[in-house]
């Protein structure tokens, strides 16, 4: 399929929307990710989004630690309650690594995907995205719809007001809400609020 | 928010915005899906794995996987199995959910928050180990290794325990399966007989099956159950003490609807009647008991009317019990129990019920107790070291506190030594696979004894009622992610083999670990590498302990593996009584420690007027609170209704289905509520319930507050004299219905 730049600038959103999931480090999450970031939402007409964000981090002491609290309490064991574990099975079959799972692996597969030995589970949102990520290098724009209806969107609709309602730190909600945004389809109807 | 826009548009600016941004600059993290060169494979296809060995609960059933993708569809039992076959039961299918439950640890978590309202934070492994291997070691350098105590429980806990005990050298190490469950048992019958009873009755060729207490159908391990059933179908008459009509009092021929608390005097009137009449086994008792004229005079008192007053039971009953016994001895089936730490005066008790199988000459006989002969296997653990007394608890100038304590040391002694710091400190916990919280009476005390830590760490796969009390906190990987653990056993191939086959089934994987569960001798091992122990590490990873085991049979995991995850070999018959088997009807020994010589039934508190009086047991689905949290579990039994009867119901205006909380003889109030089920089955003194509901952890996303948790309500610690171990049944209750107190009627 021919790669326009196009293809090319959705790829490097869905990539960086990934890397947005990915748990805080400061590693990556650093001085220039956030300009990246900041200029970003300005282009989406959303810079005092970015500024709400760059306030919060400005005032804590160890910003960082911060948001892996957050990350924590948000995708993995939190207290009292986890909030949204970032995993389709868990939404679709209250379950880590059920059937959604498989289903998620094997549309991978059939469009000569597979995973890396390194890899989360293959429902991993991160991962979702980066395979939108390069179906989009690959300007394969039906494939890209038809994983965002059947597979991504069934469950990222019940994900999404989980975290940004429940979530106490603006670049979670931020990120969901572009993410969110960036795999809806229009004529969608509103999601359903699902309290976890 | 402002980007609250449509695909379509946000598409249409993409070009845009990725123009104008940098994205490309950003450290990105190595994807994890990747284009595959070769032509893309369908489906992986069906796998089945062998080697899985169940640890829904503790009896090991063997298991294979059915395996799709990597992914865990379907436990079945191996039918390799001589021992559960292909059997499991609802807890070892649900495994599979405990695999996958979506609560489950994933990764190191440390508390930046405070014990019992933690805030959790995902650190590395590297963070995590350093933190754990730092803090314990400060500890042992300012307190001794004494300053550490241990809570460990189930497989993966034995080689942690091993090396706290054994390298670091701290006697503080309380199990749950002694100290709070069979340890009472096992040291009992070790007294009297030299053995651990294990749960070895003969109960498929017996004549009677004589239960005290034992609610089998509730309480499910399936060869056992098996066996119980095969016994019953070949006509064995049942016989069962119970307070409540229990799964087995239903199936039974005698139902004794003992009084709770009363069951030694119940057994020393069978036991007197028995010697009186001159129906015990005269043979036996002279070869292979000691004490007899001893132990005759100690239990002449007990005459059937006076046991009948005592224990609230017909005279008649008791005698008819007596003569079902002598009729059928030696094959009578009198069986040792599991979870016998009720009263606080237990050990006398199961000494009673030692002494009863030898009386009726029922020890390695068709029908009777039968250890059976399994394969030897040697051990590999952490090697033993000499660590003096001088900081045992259990030891007073020079004496043991309770002498006939199961290993490790008696939880009450650890408990009231971290809280009061005499006659030491102990500043550091290690829970590994137990919840303290919920298996150990008085849960303020243990709240306490946390609050009183320097430092706390915890490994488990769930979160649990302890977890929230740690600050460092390990995810393991599950018994279906690991090696480990070897059942080793006796079965039949077929049903009417003359001799056993042996069988040997260690533990292998039936899935990879998830996310970044690790196993025991990973995190072991790297805390002893930091807290100086590097050169006593006997094994460098699982594999190789469980290797370095079987190697003691000649066998490798790769041999067993081979053979369909089972090796057999020829077994031999646990029938014939050895020689030297003797059973101490009065104990010289038990007498020099200064405690009864010849079993004695000693009262317990009467119930309190207006109160009953609180029991307790298993559920056929559930193994106490670890499988609270677990989803098909919980659909078949979303709460543990408290047994009421019928008539004290009708008086306090009860109905069936009613919802209701507790408030204890101490003041303690459950946290949530249950239903009422109204019967007939359960005496006007007492309330019954299942164990290991209403977790107070809001992390346990299914479990939590569904059902009353019993552990909440055991304020008032009753303790074993002989063993240390806990009565938990001494604890009083009454109900409450919308905020009004009901008194219970006499
Ligand atoms: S009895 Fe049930 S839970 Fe226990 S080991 Fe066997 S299958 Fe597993």
């Amino acid at each position: 399929m021919p790669k326009s730049a196009t293809n090319q600038h959705i790829a490097s959103l869905y990539h960086f929307l990934a890397q947005c999931m990915h748990y805080p480090d400061p590693q990556w999450m650093n001085e220039d990710f956030f300009n990246i970031l900041y200029q970003l939402l300005e282009t989406l007409g959303a810079a005092s989004e970015g500024k709400e964000i760059e306030n919060t981090l400005a005032q804590s002491s160890d910003p960082i630690e911060e948001l892996q609290i957050e990350y924590t309490r948000l995708f993995i064991n939190g207290f009292p309650h986890v909030v949204a574990p970032p995993y389709a099975s868990v939404y679709m079959d209250q379950s880590i690594q059920g059937g959604f799972a498989l289903k998620t692996l094997n549309f991978y597969r059939a469009k000569g995907f597979l995973m890396e030995e390194s890899a989360d589970l293959p429902d991993n949102l991160i991962h979702e995205l980066e395979f939108l990520s390069l179906l989009a290098e690959e300007a394969d724009f039906e494939g890209e719809e038809e994983f965002l209806s059947t597979l991504f969107r069934p469950w990222y609709k019940q994900f999404c007001p989980r975290v940004a309602q429940e979530t106490r730190h603006p670049f979670y909600r931020m990120v969901v809400t572009l993410i969110d945004s960036f795999t809806k389809e229009e004529e969608e109807d509103g999601f359903q609020l699902n309290k976890a | 928010m402002a980007f609250n826009l449509t695909r379509r548009k946000f598409l249409q600016t993409a070009s845009l915005v990725a123009a104008a941004v940098p994205l490309s600059k950003v450290a990105y993290a190595q994807p994890g899906v990747a284009k595959v060169s070769l032509e893309p494979k369908g489906t992986m296809g069906d796998t089945t794995v062998v080697g899985g060995l169940c640890e829904m609960c503790f009896w090991r059933c063997q298991l294979i996987g059915k395996v799709r993708d990597g992914q865990l569809m379907k436990l079945e039992g191996n039918p390799k199995s001589i021992d559960n076959g292909t059997s499991i039961c609802a807890r070892g299918n649900a495994g599979v959910k405990l695999l996958y439950d979506v609560d489950r640890l994933k990764y190191p978590l440390k508390n930046v928050g405070q014990r019992g309202a933690p805030i959790w934070k995902r650190i590395s492994w590297q963070e995590a180990l350093d933190e754990c291997g730092s803090k314990l070691k400060a500890i042992v350098e300012k307190h001794g290794p004494q300053g550490i105590c241990v809570f460990p429980h189930g497989a993966s806990a034995k080689y942690p325990m091993h090396y706290f005990e054994r390298t670091v050298g701290t006697h503080n190490v309380s199990e749950a399966s002694f100290f709070q469950c069979r340890g009472i048992r096992d040291v009992a019958y070790v007294a009297t007989t030299g053995k651990a009873p294990g749960e070895f009755v003969d109960m498929a060729n017996t004549k009677v099956i004589f239960l005290i207490g034992s609610h089998l159908g509730e309480n499910i391990h399936v060869s056992h159950i098996k066996a119980y059933i095969k016994g019953l179908q070949n006509g064995a008459k049942l016989v069962v003490a119970d307070p409540r009509y229990s799964a087995a009092a239903a199936k039974s021929d005698i139902w004794v609807q003992i009084k709770p608390g009363t069951d030694t005097a119940y057994l020393l009137a069978i036991m007197n009647y028995l010697v009186t009449n001159k129906k015990y086994d005269k043979k036996f008792v002279a070869e292979h008991t000691a004490g007899f004229d001893k132990f005759s005079a100690a239990i002449s008192e007990w005459t059937l009317d006076k046991a009948a007053k005592e224990c609230d039971i017909p005279a008649a009953q008791i005698k008819e019990v007596a003569e079902l016994l002598a009729a059928n001895a030696p094959h009578v089936a009198i069986h040792p129990g599991r979870h016998v730490s009720w009263y606080g005066n237990d050990f006398q008790r199961e000494r009673a019920l030692a002494c009863l199988t030898g009386i009726l000459g029922a020890y390695y006989v068709k029908g009777g107790w039968v250890p059976p002969k399994n394969p030897k296997l040697g051990k590999t653990s952490w090697a033993q070291q000499e660590h003096g007394d001088e900081h045992n608890l259990n030891v007073s100038h020079d004496k043991k506190v309770h002498p006939f304590n199961p290993p490790g040391t008696p939880t009450e002694l650890i408990r009231d030594c971290a809280i009061s710091g005499k006659p030491y400190p102990i500043k550091g916990c290690v829970i590994w696979g137990q919840n303290p919280m919920q298996t150990i009476p008085n849960q303020e005390k243990m709240k306490q004894v946390f609050k009183a830590m320097d430092f706390v760490m915890c490994v488990d796969v769930m979160p649990t009622d302890a977890t929230m009390w740690a600050d460092i906190l390990l995810p393991e990987s599950s018994y279906l992610e690991r090696h480990d653990e070897i059942k080793a056993g006796t079965g039949r191939i077929k049903a009417d083999d003359k001799e056993p086959t042996q069988f040997i089934a260690p533990r292998m994987p039936l899935v990879a670990p998830m996310f970044e569960r690790k196993d025991q001798v990973y995190i072991t091992n790297e805390i002893a590498k930091r807290m100086g122990h590097a050169k006593d590490i006997p094994v460098q990873t699982l594999e190789e302990l469980v290797d370095k085991t079987l190697a003691t049979a000649n066998i490798t995991l790769a041999s067993v593996k081979a053979e369909g995850g089972i090796h057999l070999q020829p077994g031999q018959s646990g029938y014939g009584v050895p020689e030297d088997f003797m059973v101490q009807l009065f104990s010289e020994e038990i007498a020099a420690a200064g405690f009864p010589g010849a079993p004695t039934y000693i009262a317990i508190e009467e119930v309190p007027a207006g109160f009953a009086r609180l029991l307790y047991g298993r559920a056929p689905v559930h193994t106490f609170n670890r499988s609270q949290n677990n989803v098909w579990l919980n659909q078949q039994m979303p709460d543990n209704p408290v047994w009421l009867n019928d008539e004290v119901a009708a008086k306090i205006g009860l109905k069936d289905g009613d919802i209701v909380g507790f408030i204890n003889s101490e003041g303690v109030r459950s946290r949530t509520t249950t239903t009422v089920k109204v019967t007939p089955g359960i005496r006007k003194d007492a309330v019954y319930m299942y164990h290991g509901y209403g977790s107070a952890n809001p992390l346990m996303s299914t479990g939590v507050g569904k059902g009353v948790d019993d552990t909440s309500l055991i304020t008032k610690i009753a303790i074993d004299p002989e063993s240390g171990c806990h009565g938990m049944r001494n604890n009083f209750v009454k109900l409450t219905k919308d905020g009004k107190v009901l008194d219970i009627p006499a």
